[in-house]
């Protein structure tokens, strides 16, 4: 008995320093920010209590599901180019190839950038009028394209995501795939089976938890991420780009110097809440369906 | 392998460890600084020569006088007779959100370059600076305190210095090879746009162009200048009704959205900054803009200009007389935190930086545009070259203050505009909602006892020109 | 035959996606050494006259070489404290069953999913400033750690697949659970350990907003990225592209430093050790 506890002693132990951490700046601003939504507060003088005011103004604004419409359309677009590409890389730099921690080294070389940073070059590339690009299309005979313009800035910022994340996650699947016993290939490699055969029987399965694991992550990062595109089109042209982080960092923190933009704490913390509510209910979904899929195969 | 790793964590744990006491030695240290002002504050006579310092931080959001300013708080340490030294901060982005957090953490500067007057004033930023000033003071900046302004309840909490005038810059080289005159009127001027792109689009030259990726900095230069000039004020509130109306504004947005529309405007200007769009002006492939009086000093330091440009008031709707003024603003300029330890020191520095000698300098530096009668008495015209043309004239003229703080539900004008000027639309749909927004706006602002308005019926906006 | 085209076909796609993704930090390198009106003007792609003052002034003037400094302290000190704090819950939630562990391991998951984005800021200062630690290096270093729900599952879904048998066997032979963590778990973890300190590393190190609001009276103390853009506005107004540009070039080597040496650790990390 005393042996037990002694156990659990330690164990408590080795989980306060999380512990703490956990509940001073994960649970306490969500507690914050649970109190605030129900009030009406712009960041200064009282707060005052507002009831479902806050919570009905979501329902009524056109900008923030437009936002919210916006990231579903970036976070599918940044994954479909970003996932595929890494795992390709990773089981590609995970065998035997002359050059491949350099080729690593490579790949993983703009996730080192700040993204706002790197923003300011994307500009000099992407830019309508002398971007790089079209001068390159224009000097290959094809015409110049406006990659910044309402139709196409979705897409641009797309590909400078895709082009930040890419290393980022071939380094995570080559962390899962270095779990994957070398033996396991060689036997496949005896009985004859191709590199696709072995990529889909042996690769996925074997990643499978890990896969999962990063999957969500990708999940996640691409529905919160909105710093380049802040840098880059600042959520424009006219809302075009416009993600649902964005328009709440707009909400909390309105950088700009005049009063176009208000502070609104108490609707801050609404949407917050809203968008904490929807990133969750995705990534709870692929949980469930990835668990339900893992049933029916295994 | 393994021991690698762990030799390398080793070896990181303790370097990060050396680090750590010395950073925080650090930070005790900078802690003893400020007690040691707070020491200073009780004694500031006293330490006269006593060889310990009275510091002060001030904080600036404005980078394009800072080397001027530098030089005058450089002058003000080595000269004072206080032992009072001042620094300087300034601040990147986020400079109204600096100050709140400076403020809700005790690291609030001692003086600082006033933003969001009325907003910082319900916050209780600013030190009331009635009690400070001498007679001569007030009797100099008489005419020049505004309630609403940089006044709240009969607190002045800052003084202004300069104002930055607004004109129509424009491609000299351009103007001159389409056989044009500067636009007087808004047909004028799309006119002209459509003309230049014409005979220059060849070369890459367009006729107009204005950074939209920032609606409030591309229309917060052109479009609500153009309106205050034609009588109506640029945050859209009518002083008449005391209600916001837009409906004035109909003819200047139909003409940003035909120049777009016209294919007059330099391709990728949705995507632009100010910055690479002023570089494409001073390269010379852009015919004209709209711009604040701090153009000069750009094109003769950052981006030398390769063209004869010029400017020139801001068109009027018909082309006719100005029906109203544009605001200078000036306003606000430095501020004593409430919060201050080194109150009476702050007031020196700050009765420094507001004498005529430092305010005519920065006017005569080219850096804004003085509106003060005894600092532009005796004034040199200002050296940068291409000032000239921004220097004050009968329609530039100060504004009554309007609510501010009032910010509908949903989007600004400034981006409900720029859509229409970049896509189209019906205009006079969004202005209808745009002026119900902000009314609603404004009813529950005054419900909340948050702005105060009246209406004032004889308001003639062209009264106000000078 | 179909080899040697397979092969081909790989180094096409390998040496593509290289070229794509080499391209823009090129062109940042170039910029660097270009004036801000070739740079915003967008002219040839090589400069005109390599402009070397760009990294002396960059450098010396613009105080890099103190936000370098306090960049490393920062990046360097959250990397351990996060891979510290993490392992060890990690381990203790994985290998230990004790009351609260459901619930402990249900909060981690919902902290997961849960983001609150900047919002988070605001209550988090507040905690700070009455704790006294917003002014120090401290602070910043626990701010930077964070919650770390993602860093834990990562920790935890490893430490679950090693296999059991070696730290049963330790315990049995009388080890004390430190000592399992220590010699037996952590460098099991190793590649794992070495992901997720990368990664803690690079996002201590491209953290902006955090440091620009813990460090703005202190310029003395501010990191790289606020250093920055502390630049981006220099004297005469116009955005110093430029020498952003250069800022960001000197702001990689620490981290491709950080890189080569996590890299190795897990590169060369042999994978059958796992396997006991």
């Amino acid at each position: 008995m005393i042996q037990k506890w002694k156990n659990h002693a330690e164990a408590y132990l080795f989980v306060t320093p999380s512990v703490i951490l956990t509940v001073t700046l994960g649970i306490y601003p969500i507690l914050w920010a649970l109190r605030y939504m129900f009030y009406d507060y712009k960041g200064y003088g009282e707060a005052k209590f507002a009831g479902l005011y806050n919570i009905k103004r979501l329902f009524r604004d056109d900008y923030l599901w437009d936002a919210i419409w916006n990231t579903f359309v970036f976070a599918s677009g940044k994954m479909i180019l970003t996932l595929p590409v890494a795992l390709l890389l990773a089981v590609l730099l995970n065998g035997k190839l002359r050059g491949r921690n350099l080729l690593r080294g490579i790949y993983f070389m703009p996730t080192i950038f700040s993204t706002a940073v790197m923003a300011v070059v994307f500009y000099l590339i992407f830019n309508s009028y002398n971007g790089l690009l079209n001068q390159i299309l224009n000097m290959i005979g094809l015409p110049a394209v406006e990659w910044l313009n309402m139709q196409n800035a979705m897409l641009t910022c797309i590909i400078i995501a895709a082009w930040g994340g890419i290393g980022n996650y071939m380094l995570l699947f080559l962390a899962g795939l270095q779990g994957i016993p070398k033996d396991v290939y060689e036997s496949a490699e005896l009985d004859g089976a191709t590199g696709a055969r072995r990529f889909w029987s042996i690769t996925i399965p074997m990643l499978g938890p890990v896969l999962n694991i990063i999957m969500m992550l990708a999940i996640m990062s691409a529905l919160e991420s909105y710093e380049a595109i802040m840098v880059l089109t600042g959520g424009g042209p006219s809302g075009a780009t416009e993600v649902m982080h964005l328009y709440l960092y707009k909400l909390l923190f309105p950088v700009s110097t005049g009063e176009t933009m208000a502070q609104d704490i108490g609707y801050g913390s609404a949407v917050a809440m809203l968008l904490a509510l929807i990133v969750g209910v995705i990534t709870g979904l692929y949980l469930y369906l990835s668990r339900k899929l893992n049933d029916i195969y295994s | 392998m393994k021991k690698g790793l762990k030799r390398s964590l080793t070896l990181l744990a303790a370097v990060t460890l050396a680090f750590g006491i010395a950073g925080c030695a650090g930070g005790s240290n900078s802690g003893n600084t400020s007690t040691g002002n707070e020491t200073g504050a009780n004694n500031a006579a006293e330490t006269k020569g006593n060889g310990e310092k009275t510091k002060l931080v001030y904080w600036t959001y404005q980078r394009h006088d800072a080397e001027y300013i530098k030089a005058k708080i450089d002058e003000f340490n080595s000269t004072n007779q206080d032992n009072i030294e001042v620094e300087m901060t300034m601040m990147a982005e986020n400079y109204p959100q600096s100050l709140d957090l400076a403020f809700a953490s005790d690291q609030a500067p001692d003086v600082f370059a006033a933003q969001r007057p009325n907003e910082f004033y319900a916050k209780g930023y600013f030190e009331p600076l009635n009690d400070y000033m001498t007679d001569d003071l007030k009797a100099k900046f008489e005419g020049f305190i505004l309630e609403g302004g940089n006044q709240f309840d009969g607190n002045i909490i800052s003084l202004p210095n300069v104002g930055n005038t607004i004109r129509l810059v424009y491609n000299v080289d351009m103007f001159e090879k389409a056989g044009l005159q500067p636009p007087k009127s808004l047909d004028e001027m799309v006119a002209a746009a459509k003309k230049i792109t014409e005979i220059g689009k060849a070369d890459g030259i367009y006729g107009w162009s204005l950074p939209y990726k920032s609606p409030s900095s591309a229309l917060g230069r052109s479009a609500e200048k153009i309106a205050e000039m034609n009588g109506f004020h640029r945050s859209g509130f009518d002083f008449k009704t005391a209600k916001y109306d837009f409906t004035g504004w109909k003819p200047i947005i139909e003409a940003f959205r035909q120049m777009s529309a016209d294919g007059s405007v330099l391709p990728g200007s949705e995507a632009l900054d100010m910055d690479p769009m002023r570089a494409q002006f001073a390269e010379g492939k852009i015919g004209m803009y709209i711009s604040y009086s701090t153009e000069p000093g750009v094109y003769n330091t950052q981006f030398p200009a390769k063209i004869r440009w010029d400017a020139t008031l801001v068109p009027t709707i018909d082309g006719g007389e100005p029906q109203g003024a544009v605001d200078p603003a000036a306003i606000t300029w430095l501020s004593m935190s409430s919060e201050s330890k080194n109150k009476e020191a702050a007031w020196k520095f700050m009765t420094y930086m507001y004498q005529d000698e430092v305010l005519r300098g920065y006017h005569e530096a080219g850096l804004g545009i003085s509106v003060l009668p005894h600092v532009l008495e005796g004034a040199k015209e200002p050296s940068v070259p291409g000032i000239k043309s921004f220097l004050p004239t009968k329609y530039d003229a100060a504004w009554p203050i309007a609510p501010s703080g009032v910010t509908p539900e949903g989007k600004t004008w400034h981006e409900e505009f720029v859509k229409y000027i970049l896509v189209g639309g019906d205009l006079d749909q969004v202005i209808s909602d745009l002026n119900a927004s902000y009314n609603a706006a404004l009813d529950k602002a005054v419900a909340d006892g948050k702005v105060k308005v009246t209406a004032d019926p004889s308001f003639d906006p062209k009264a106000l020109q000078k | 035959m179909t080899r040697i085209s397979g092969r081909i076909l790989t180094w096409t796609f390998l040496l593509i996606t290289a070229a794509l993704l080499l391209l823009p930090i090129a062109l940042a390198m170039l910029g660097s050494f270009k004036t801000n009106q070739e740079l915003n003007a967008g002219s040839a792609l090589l400069p005109k006259v390599w402009q070397l003052e760009n990294y002396l002034y960059t450098w010396k003037e613009a105080k890099f070489s103190v936000y370098v400094w306090n960049s490393v302290i920062y990046s360097v000190g959250a990397t351990i404290t996060t891979v510290t704090v993490c392992s060890l819950a990690a381990y203790a939630v994985a290998r230990r069953s004790f009351p609260g562990r459901k619930l402990l391991l249900g909060v981690y998951s919902a902290m997961m999913f849960i983001h609150m984005g900047v919002l988070t800021l605001k209550p988090a200062y507040q905690i700070m400033v009455t704790l006294g630690l917003h002014k120090s290096v401290l602070g910043l270093i626990i701010m930077m750690t964070g919650a770390g729900g993602t860093t834990f599952f990562i920790l935890y879904a490893f430490i679950r697949s090693i296999s059991k048998e070696l730290d049963e066997a330790a315990m049995i032979d009388g080890a004390s659970s430190f000592y399992i963590f220590s010699r037996i778990i952590l460098p099991l973890c190793a590649p794992a350990l070495g992901v997720v300190g990368l990664f803690a590393f690079r996002g201590a190190w491209n953290n902006y907003i955090l440091p620009l609001v813990f460090t703005m009276s202190q310029p003395e103390l501010q990191p790289i990225t606020v250093g920055l853009a502390n630049i981006r506005y220099g004297f005469g107004g116009a955005v110093q592209s430029h020498l952003m540009l250069t800022g960001a070039c000197i702001s990689m080597l620490p981290m491709l430093l950080m890189y080569i040496l996590a890299n190795k650790s897990f590169v060369q990390m042999n994978v059958g050790a796992i396997k006991g």
